[in-house]
């Protein structure tokens, strides 16, 4: 087994996804198997089953197909190594259609007609949003890996949790400290003009006051736009750094225009790699960007100092040293999110063997058992460093990087300390009933 | 196609149920990741000249054709290379094996993986019948005749009870089923929540067997099939424009080669029906395009990077669709009775405009190119994955349930300028082609090689708006 995991090769990688939809398929023959009475009453070697909420098809299918490999590929190692609490565990994807009525009837398919244990790896922020009252009312665990600070804010319920990726509020609080010590302390901030962008508008301004740096600017571009060239003029001409996290099918015209105003003489810039998530940074159109900074979650590149456990993780999950599909150059992963898959299972994992946990039954004890985990310690389990967890808040914190795209490639410059993402927490789930 | 990509609708369109989400979507903010995606490198191409030079290539294909001898053109269509011969006995051995594959792909739709990608139901109907099997269609001729899942277990019924081979079906009703049903189809496949789940498809796509074959026993195999059993409709329509021809023998069929567009030199008018089947066909595959646009979605008032999912969009989107089949119709109908009055012709509009329909084939089949091309490239792969453990068993049956499907060729730059590329010239030589077959059908109508081309310029416009149109949506922003 400690072969598989640090040196899996291609050949064993393209197996994961058969072999564990194999394994949910089997344990699906085996229950209309004559013997299977004889099984289920064994109840400890009975499947554990998690309902993965998966963005198939719809606008998410980009990083659905990023989140499954993650996720396969992590379930795989934890029943090599036993399972949980002895027991297998079945991945059951439901497709969402990114799309957050949808996403709310999968919740529901999970907890009444698949019957699973819990539902886990929804991302998009609407469709977490729109499925979480349904897994409130249903009771059923919902973990997802969104990012988003809906979880964190305590707007959710208490079966919602998000222990395995930090989220937004915190990256952008995380940065500001490096932002000001180094790029500079006039900030123009251009941004879409909608909730993704609100977050970075609202929270990343008093975090560089806090460090003696100001936001100067703040430029919300229309969504719809496709072409930027006449909004570059109310960029004020004292401004040092432009923090910019445009997203959508324009980012690279953006950046494109973007070169074509400033030339070669351009303040320091710094982005969020959430503006070009599974896209090669060495397309065409973004050579303005060398020199630049930006956020990412986890590195998308093979850094020299990483860690055995990040290793482990790339290898198993199948991506290169350039972050892409090993064998596929060019299918660039979603790195700077993904990692949260493989964290959020093993913390479930964590949790289930804290709780004992059985069946259905257990549920409200897995949420408790949830909440009392304070740290997860990097390794193996969370190849993407330390984080604290808070029970009340149902959130994780952890450290986030700054790369410097140099040479072609995104190069970790610094690492920002967990606590350099704390904000005050306000949220308490744990006074909500089970 | 289906679900693979979609956009959202103002809030003010959703349905109650869906209030108490979108609420919470406009309260807290959250990153919704709108993928930067494959159309961001194409929007660095120069797609603006290539529009340009496609409207004028399209522009002159009429000006060579109206200088061109009808004569030439007449023989061009006229010439056949003779290829083999096959037994007619074999197309009910084709359509059982066709029809247990279906059975076992249904069977795994409702028991086999839940995920669409996994589960070969949604991939084979969407990706390799839909798309597929519609470019073979087009490109090699009528092969469904052979492997649609009812022939051959009709055939066998029929040899129980002989009476059912002489049922008929009145003329009455023309195409109108058909039209009805690929609406049916076009928005299950455009507008549902959830065309790719794999045990919706399954119940869908078994009971349409069902109650087809139902119909096919009541009213007659050739004539449901021919008129009403939409698949059949379309894929024997595209089939036309197929450099095959079939000729029917007693006991087999000879095929011989022939010029793209050459069996449409003798093309009845199609009644009523059928121009609305044709134009159905091509408005929802212009719909799928146009519905993901930042211009669809900003036009009714949707934020394309933050979509709420299909559900949420189910009327407009209904609505829309309608919209684009009628100003389709209008359109087209406007083009050909204006060229008849250029013409000063005494033709009925109907027998004109049933007669130049056809010309529409070759545009629908080259949108079909060009709008599925991706996922053609990928879900095919996926396709084939699935097909070889159907049932998510750990089988292996045709050696490629562990092929590494490569999602990477469609990805970055270079793929997207090929893909590019490949679009736009089929969009293009699309047109022109229609443009020939209506010059072509034109001379059938206008003995006066004057009068022809006059009749034939107000659709000439038409093509070249459909071609900037065409490849506008492969070029302009959208969402997924």
């Amino acid at each position: 087994m400690t072969d598989t995991i640090s040196n899996p090769g291609p050949a064993r990688l393209r197996l994961d996804r058969r072999t564990v939809l194999k394994g949910v398929a089997a344990s699906a023959g085996l229950a209309a198997a004559p013997g299977f009475v004889r099984y289920s009453q064994a109840q400890s070697a009975a499947p554990i089953r998690i309902g993965f909420q998966c963005h198939r098809t719809g606008i998410g299918a980009a990083y659905g197909r990023w989140y499954e490999k993650t996720t396969n590929a992590a379930v795989k190692l934890i029943n090599d190594a036993g399972g949980i609490n002895g027991r297998p565990v079945e991945i059951i994807v439901e497709d969402d259609g990114t799309d957050a009525k949808r996403g709310a009837e999968v919740v529901a398919k999970f907890a009444s007609q698949h019957k699973t244990d819990i539902v886990y790896g929804t991302l998009f922020s609407h469709v977490v949003t729109g499925s979480a009252p349904t897994a409130g009312e249903l009771k059923i665990p919902y973990y997802v890996v969104s990012e988003g600070y809906h979880v964190a804010s305590g707007k959710m319920n208490r079966y919602c949790l998000q222990p395995g990726i930090t989220d937004v509020r915190s990256q952008v609080t995380s940065v500001a400290p490096w932002i000001a010590a180094n790029a500079g302390k006039k900030v123009t901030m251009i941004f879409p003009d909608y909730a993704f962008g609100y977050d970075h508008r609202d929270y990343l301004p008093p975090a560089l006051k806090a460090q003696g740096a100001e936001v100067i600017a703040q430029i919300a571009i229309p969504p719809t736009e496709s072409s930027f060239t006449r909004y570059f003029p109310q960029i004020p001409a004292e401004t040092e750094v432009i923090y910019h996290v445009m997203v959508g099918p324009a980012v690279l015209t953006f950046v494109k225009e973007l070169g074509e105003f400033y030339g070669s003489n351009r303040p320091q810039l710094f982005g969020f790699i959430d503006s070009l998530e599974a896209v090669d940074i060495n397309s065409p159109g973004l050579e303005f960007l060398d020199g630049s900074h930006f956020w990412e979650g986890s590195p998308r590149y093979a850094q020299p100092n990483d860690s055995d456990a990040q290793k482990v993780y790339r290898a198993a999950v199948g991506i290169d040293d350039n972050g892409a599909a090993v064998g596929d150059p060019k299918d660039v992963s979603t790195a700077a999110h993904m990692f949260g898959c493989w964290e959020t299972l093993y913390v479930i994992k964590k949790a289930m063997e804290d709780s004992g946990y059985k069946g259905p039954e257990d549920r409200a004890k897995l949420i408790e058992a949830t909440e009392a985990l304070t740290e997860f310690k990097e390794g193996n389990e969370h190849p993407q460093g330390d984080k604290v967890f808070n029970g009340k808040n149902h959130q994780c914190y952890g450290h986030q990087n700054i790369s410097k795209l140099e040479g072609g490639k995104l190069n970790v410059v610094h690492r920002t300390s967990i606590e350099d993402g704390h904000y005050e927490v306000e949220a308490d789930y744990t006074t909500q009933p089970l | 196609m289906s679900g693979r990509t979609e956009g959202g609708a103002s809030s003010s369109r959703l349905p109650i149920a869906a209030l108490p989400a979108a609420l919470l979507c406009a309260l807290w903010t959250g990153p919704a990741f709108a993928h930067a995606s494959e159309r961001g490198h194409v929007l660095l191409l120069p797609t603006d000249y290539y529009i340009a030079g496609g409207a004028i290539a399209v522009a002159a294909s009429f000006l060579v054709l109206a200088i061109l001898p009808p004569k030439l053109l007449e023989r061009l269509a006229a010439q056949r290379l003779a290829l083999f011969s096959i037994s007619k006995d074999l197309r009910v051995l084709a359509s059982l094996c066709a029809f247990a594959l279906f059975a076992t792909l249904v069977a795994a739709g409702l028991f086999g993986s839940r995920d669409p990608l996994s589960n070969p139901l949604p991939l084979t109907i969407w990706t390799l019948l839909w798309v597929g099997m519609t470019l073979v269609q087009g490109v090699f001729g009528n092969l469904w005749s052979w492997i649609n899942p009812w022939y051959g277990p009709w055939r066998l019924l029929a040899a129980l009870f002989p009476a059912i081979k002489h049922r008929t079906m009145p003329e009455r009703p023309g195409y109108w089923p058909a039209v009805l049903l690929f609406l049916a189809f076009a928005w299950f496949e455009l507008i549902d929540p959830a065309p790719d789940d794999p045990a919706r498809l399954a119940s869908a796509a078994g009971l349409y067997w069902l109650a087809s074959f139902v119909l096919m026993i009541a009213f007659g195999y050739n004539d449901w099939s021919r008129r009403s059993e939409f698949l059949s409709v379309f894929f024997g329509m595209i089939s036309r424009f197929a450099v095959t021809e079939a000729a029917a023998g007693n006991r087999r069929v000879r095929l011989s080669l022939c010029w793209p567009g050459a069996r449409l030199w003798h093309a009845k008018p199609l009644p009523v029906s059928g121009i609305a089947f044709l134009l159905l066909v091509l408005s929802s595959v212009s719909f799928d395009g146009l519905s993901k646009t930042f211009f669809w979605l900003g036009l009714i008032g949707i934020n394309p990077l933050e979509f709420p999912g299909r559900s949420a969009v189910m009327a407009v989107n209904t609505l829309g669709l309608m919209l684009t089949f009628a100003a389709l119709s209008c359109a087209y109908l406007a083009a050909v009775r204006l060229g008849e009055r250029l013409a000063a012709s005494g033709n009925s509009l109907a027998d004109v405009a049933g007669l130049m329909v056809w010309s529409i084939a070759p545009i629908a089949l080259v949108y079909h190119f060009s709008h599925y091309l991706t996922a053609l490239l990928v879900d095919g792969q996926y396709a084939l994955v699935a097909l070889s453990d159907p049932f998510s068993l750990g089988w292996n049956l045709l050696g490629t349930a562990h092929f590494h499907v490569e999602a990477g060729i469609v990805a970055g730059h270079d793929s997207a300028w090929a893909l590019w590329n490949a679009q736009a010239v089929a969009i293009i030589a699309g047109h022109a082609l229609a443009v020939l077959i209506a010059h072509a059908l034109a001379f059938r109508l206008h003995e006066d090689a004057r009068r022809a081309t006059m009749s034939q310029f107000p659709l000439t416009v038409l093509m070249i708006f459909y071609t900037v149109f065409g490849l506008w949506l492969l070029s302009t922003p959208t969402a997924g």
